[in-house]
């Protein structure tokens, strides 16, 4: 019922926005200025300098499409199957007109480009000069209407003529283009509907996709409202906003800019893509620790100390261990991890034995994990004679207590009274603290000076030495951008890449054929030997060992892949292994495990140490992969990460594959925070850790979708599918959406 | 150490615990009803930024005209503005977490996570720059004499213990609040409505959190800048922890805790420890008291777990 309302609701709107919202958008310039078009061929210039374009079929576009809105607004009233026919022969028609409208758009620009490129050197070709080939531009100049405008403008420059700044750049489609095709594709899914089995599958979907899509959806809109409000139109010189359809247009495209921002750089360009791979290897790290703890019922707050604490273990062994990179680079990747994980493991110790709180604690260890860094990293640290004094005083209070507790005599007397021993040694611990403190005559104070801080009074470590870095991606090439800054082309062996991409993918396929036939292990490995052996073969064959490839400049590293391979440690062993089971069933029923044999104190410990290791291995990101600037530990470590972390788990439900695909999600949006900062005059990345907080916020609150909506059992009960067949083995509750189905299916083992 | 620098150190030490103490014990009333509050970190730094802006824009058009005049009222009406922003940011924390029945730490990590990005939203809208807000003129006037010359909201934090006591401990609200935290399905068999009872310990939370936050804008400095609280609602939950969720348990600890802060400034050009080192032992010592070496920390009992009406 809700479902029919909704996607008429969302047809209406469409509608509307086909009649006062942008189609598309041309001659995007800085600062975000465009000249945008509304169906039907009505231009409005915001730049102030722009020939209007006429997109050729814009009234059969226009008419299609309000067709097909109404067709699929209006079925909504017709009965079941002939509803789901109308919505999926809507959607079609949908889809293919605002396809087939925005290629012509581009057709239409495109032959602009190209005969403002035929302008722009037709003096040239009049008048060349000694380095320039009359009868080449001329050539260009004839063909640049079957070229694209890109390539002719590079010949041009071969040829000797630099066309710079070509009128009509930046086109892309506009709010209501795009609202079309969200209309076409959600009245094509919901058609679906007409074979039964597909809406079971899409019922499954939707339940499981519904609290985080409904929430990120609702951040996105409550960012439309800061947007709003911040970003004036940004207009040319001497434009003047002129009438309430001007006023409206130029909202609805700084509007749809902005998302159009924040998405497109990630996801329409590669250095885009690598660079939101980037942002998302330290969040997948943060994200899987935080929800590995969450499996076990351990709320771990405490990824920002653990990453310092990781990352500061990876420059130890980076900086001080001697030997060949195949050496000290799994070294350093422990290092981070152990770091990480012990710092992890004592607030898990401190609630395994005395059942005190791990959030509170994890809280506070990283407070003391960033002062700690700070007074590594700080210049020359002094403490005075007296307060060395007091800690050596507290130091030997500390190993004479632990003699005593080891010596049995001692021991024994201790016992007698732990509160009096612990007061008598409080006491004597401060009396011999004032009388240590007092000044002496000749007192110096003790400088320490860190071997490894960096000189200068920049907060950083030394480099690390070559053997323990990562390499960055461009490196991994063979390119230096120092000597070669920018985008470079390289011949690659793509033969070599894609074999082994082959036999990873028939590994894991194979694991699919295994569990049917029951193979073993020996054999997928044979099998992806083989597959690799003979695909390199076929490719080399055929010449691909040399292939041009585009690199572009940007952080990622292979830490990218750690990440993943990380995600797979954690599914494997959350959902694969005996430890794993316990930690589940920790986290859903402490009491129930305990009393099935789980040693709740030992999980707890162990469970916080894995958290911890994984926020350590950011490490391998930020300092062994040289993602600040250098290879160095710096104070501008970003642990804001580590909260982040919450919110990709969450998001990710707390499952290894959700995690790593919310962790692209938000390494989408930073990146995407970083082209607004640029775009636009009055936008931040502010605005999107401000949405990022507002989807934790509304995923905590389930999205305020009411629980029909949301629970699988109910969700069946509601539409009908599930009649009074009893459902043993469904924990009710809020339990994440996952965790029940595996539980119920792997109870038996 | 002479008299004089012991005096200046106790004074600053006690402008030190004023925020901590607000905070901690906004976080008594929130805790005290069964709603954890992690989120006074945050609720901290939305009512100093509300108080900033407020007093800023009151005293605005009085300083146009001529600058360094004397708006007496600008910075109550900020005071003001912080307590209602704090006791907003309070109810969205409620909403989430009793009407939503969310995790209430997720709900107090989002809003924490709000107060690092809304702020600097807010400032560029409205000065261009997301790091500090434009400074103030009329800050909060100080009464006393010599080192100890304190803004009024020293003075009220310190009042705030024997009538949070009061409150809690000698009025049907305070009995109610407590029960609601210790036993709801109890307090709700006595006709106690537990939704509104915790709708408004969470609320006066962030009212008392939002005043901690006025007192770091416009009290002790004046200007709002990001990162200006400086995890005080962070300290000022291991306070009410080490408090044991006691009035002058709350006082002692955010005295101390205050203490160590004044400390690090006093001693901040590292003549006795790096400051780093003084820092840091809050936080150490507070795990220790957690961990039960000074005497074991037992919460409310329905602490975090939602109500859910039988």
């Amino acid at each position: 019922m809700s479902e029919r309302l909704a996607v008429a609701a969302f047809a209406l709107v469409t509608l509307v926005a086909l009649w006062v919202a942008p189609w598309a958008a041309f001659s995007r310039e800085t600062g975000s200025r465009a000249a945008v078009i509304l169906l039907p061929d009505r231009v409005i210039d915001f730049t102030g300098r722009t020939e209007p374009i006429s997109v050729p079929g814009h009234a059969a576009v226009l008419w299609l499409s309000v067709a097909g809105l109404a067709v699929v607004a209006g079925g909504a009233a017709l009965p079941g199957r002939a509803r789901y026919g109308a919505w999926l022969a809507a959607g079609v028609l949908l889809i293919g007109t605002a396809t087939w409208g925005l290629a012509q758009f581009d057709a239409a620009v495109e032959t602009r480009r190209a005969q403002a490129f035929q302008e722009a050197i037709a003096p040239n070709i009049a008048d060349p000069r000694p380095n320039q080939d009359a009868e080449r531009l001329r050539q260009l100049s004839e063909q640049a209407l079957t070229r694209p405008v890109e390539r002719s403008v590079e010949l041009a420059r071969e040829a000797g003529v630099v066309v710079r700044r070509l009128p009509y750049g930046g086109s892309a489609p506009g709010f209501a283009a795009f609202l079309t095709l969200v209309a076409g594709a959600a009245a094509l899914l919901f058609g679906l509907r007409l074979w039964p089995r597909a809406g079971r599958v899409l019922d499954r979907v939707l339940t499981a996709v519904a609290i985080p899509a409904v929430s990120i959806a609702l951040a996105l809109l409550a960012a439309a409202v800061v947007i709003l409000l911040l970003q004036p139109t940004p207009l040319g010189r001497d434009v003047v906003v002129s009438g309430p359809v001007m006023a409206l247009a130029g909202r609805l495209d700084t509007l749809w800019h902005a998302y159009y921002i924040l998405f497109s750089g990630s996801l329409g360009t590669t250095k885009g893509f690598f660079d939101a791979l980037s942002f998302a290897t330290p969040l997948i790290f943060t994200g899987l620790a935080v929800g590995f703890g969450f499996r076990a019922g351990l709320f771990n707050i405490g990824a920002p100390g653990q990453m310092v604490l990781g990352a500061i273990g990876a420059m130890f062994v980076g900086l001080y261990l001697p030997g060949p990179a195949w050496v000290v680079l799994p070294a350093a990747v422990l290092a981070a991890a152990v770091g990480g994980g012990l710092w992890g493991a004592i607030p898990g110790f401190l609630k395994a034995r005395f059942g005190a709180n791990e959030v509170i604690n994890t809280i506070l260890l990283n407070f003391v994990a960033a002062s700690l860094m700070l007074f590594m990293l700080s210049s020359s640290p002094t403490f005075a004679a007296s307060a060395v004094r007091v800690i050596q005083l507290i130091a030997w209070v500390v190993v004479a207590s632990v003699v005593g507790l080891l010596v049995p005599p001692i021991r024994r007397v201790m016992r007698i009274s732990p509160r009096l021993t612990l007061a008598a040694v409080a006491v004597v611990t401060l009396v011999g603290a004032v009388v240590v403190a007092q000044p002496r005559p000749g007192d110096q104070p003790v400088v320490l000076n860190l071997p490894f801080k960096a000189p200068g009074s920049e907060p950083k470590s030394f480099e690390l030495s070559e053997a323990a870095r990562i390499p960055r991606l461009p490196a991994m090439f063979g390119i230096d951008l120092r000597a070669t800054p920018g985008t470079n082309v390289v011949p690659v062996d793509a033969a070599a890449w894609i074999a082994g991409l082959l036999a990873v993918l028939a590994f894991v396929g194979g694991g699919a054929v295994a569990a049917v036939r029951r193979r073993g292990f020996q054999g997928r490995i044979l099998a992806a030997l083989a597959v690799a052996a003979v695909a390199y073969a076929v490719l080399a064959a055929i010449g691909w060992r040399a292939l041009p490839l585009t690199i572009p400049p940007t952080n990622l590293n292979p830490s990218f892949l750690l990440a993943l391979a990380a995600a797979v440690f954690v599914w494997l062993f959350l959902f694969r292994t005996r430890y794993g089971y316990e930690l589940r069933a920790t986290g859903l029923a402490p009491k129930a495990a305990e009393y099935g044999g789980a040693n709740i104190p030992r999980n707890t410990v162990m469970a916080m140490a894995i958290s911890g290791a994984l926020a350590g291995l950011t490490a391998t990101h930020y300092v062994l992969g040289g993602a600040l600037e250098d290879y160095a530990l710096r104070q501008s470590l970003p642990t804001g990460d580590g909260f982040d972390g919450i919110a990709v788990a969450l998001l990710g439900a707390n499952h290894p594959v959700g995690t790593v695909l919310a962790a692209f999600l938000f390494g989408v949006l930073k990146n995407g925070g970083s082209a607004m900062n640029i775009a636009f005059t009055d936008l931040t990345r502010d605005v999107v850790s401000m949405v990022l907080a507002l989807v934790v916020l509304f995923i905590a609150a389930k999205g305020f979708l009411p629980d029909r909506l949301t629970h699988p059992l109910r969700r069946a009960q509601a539409l009908g599918d599930l009649p009074e067949e009893p459902t043993g083995g469904t924990p009710g509750g809020d339990v994440p959406v996952v965790a029940p189905k595996v539980a119920a299916t792997e109870g038996d083992r | 150490m002479d008299t004089v620098v012991l005096l200046a150190l106790l004074g600053s030490a006690l402008r030190a615990t004023a925020p901590l103490l607000f905070a901690a014990l906004g976080g008594m009333f929130s805790e005290r009803s069964g709603v954890v509050n992690i989120a006074l970190e945050g609720i901290i730094i939305f009512g100093a930024l509300a108080a900033a802006l407020v007093t800023y824009y009151v005293e605005l058009p009085a300083i146009t005209q001529n600058p360094g005049a004397s708006v007496w009222y600008a910075p109550w009406v900020g005071v003001l503005a912080a307590m209602l922003v704090g006791g907003g940011v309070g109810w969205i924390h409620a909403v989430v977490s009793i009407r939503y029945k969310a995790d209430q730490i997720i709900s107090g990590v989002a809003i924490n996570l709000m107060a690092i990005g809304v702020p600097a939203v807010v400032l560029t809208g409205l000065f261009g720059n997301s790091a500090t807000s434009a400074t103030i003129t009329n800050r909060l006037p100080r009464w006393g004499e010599g080192a100890f010359q304190f803004s009024p909201l020293v003075y009220l934090a310190f009042l705030l213990v024997p009538i949070t006591w009061y409150v809690l401990f000698r009025t049907p609200f305070g009995l109610r609040l407590r029960a609601v935290g210790e036993h709801p399905e109890a307090a709700d068999s006595v006709g106690v409505s537990v939704t509104r009872m915790r709708y408004a310990g969470v609320m006066l939370s962030g009212v008392l959190a939002g005043l901690g936050g006025a007192y770091l804008s416009i009290g002790g400095f004046n200007q709002f800048i990001t990162e200006m609280s400086g995890g005080r609602g962070f300290i000022a939950l291991a306070a009410l922890i080490f408090g044991k969720w006691h009035p002058l348990g709350v006082l002692g600890a955010t005295l101390l805790f205050g203490a160590f802060q004044a400390l690090e400034t006093q001693l901040g050009g590292g003549q006795l420890l790096p400051p780093t080192v003084v820092q840091s032992l809050p936080f150490i010592l507070t795990m220790l008291v957690l961990a039960g070496f000074v005497g074991r920390a037992i919460p409310p009992k329905a602490i975090g777990k939602p109500f859910e009406k039988g």
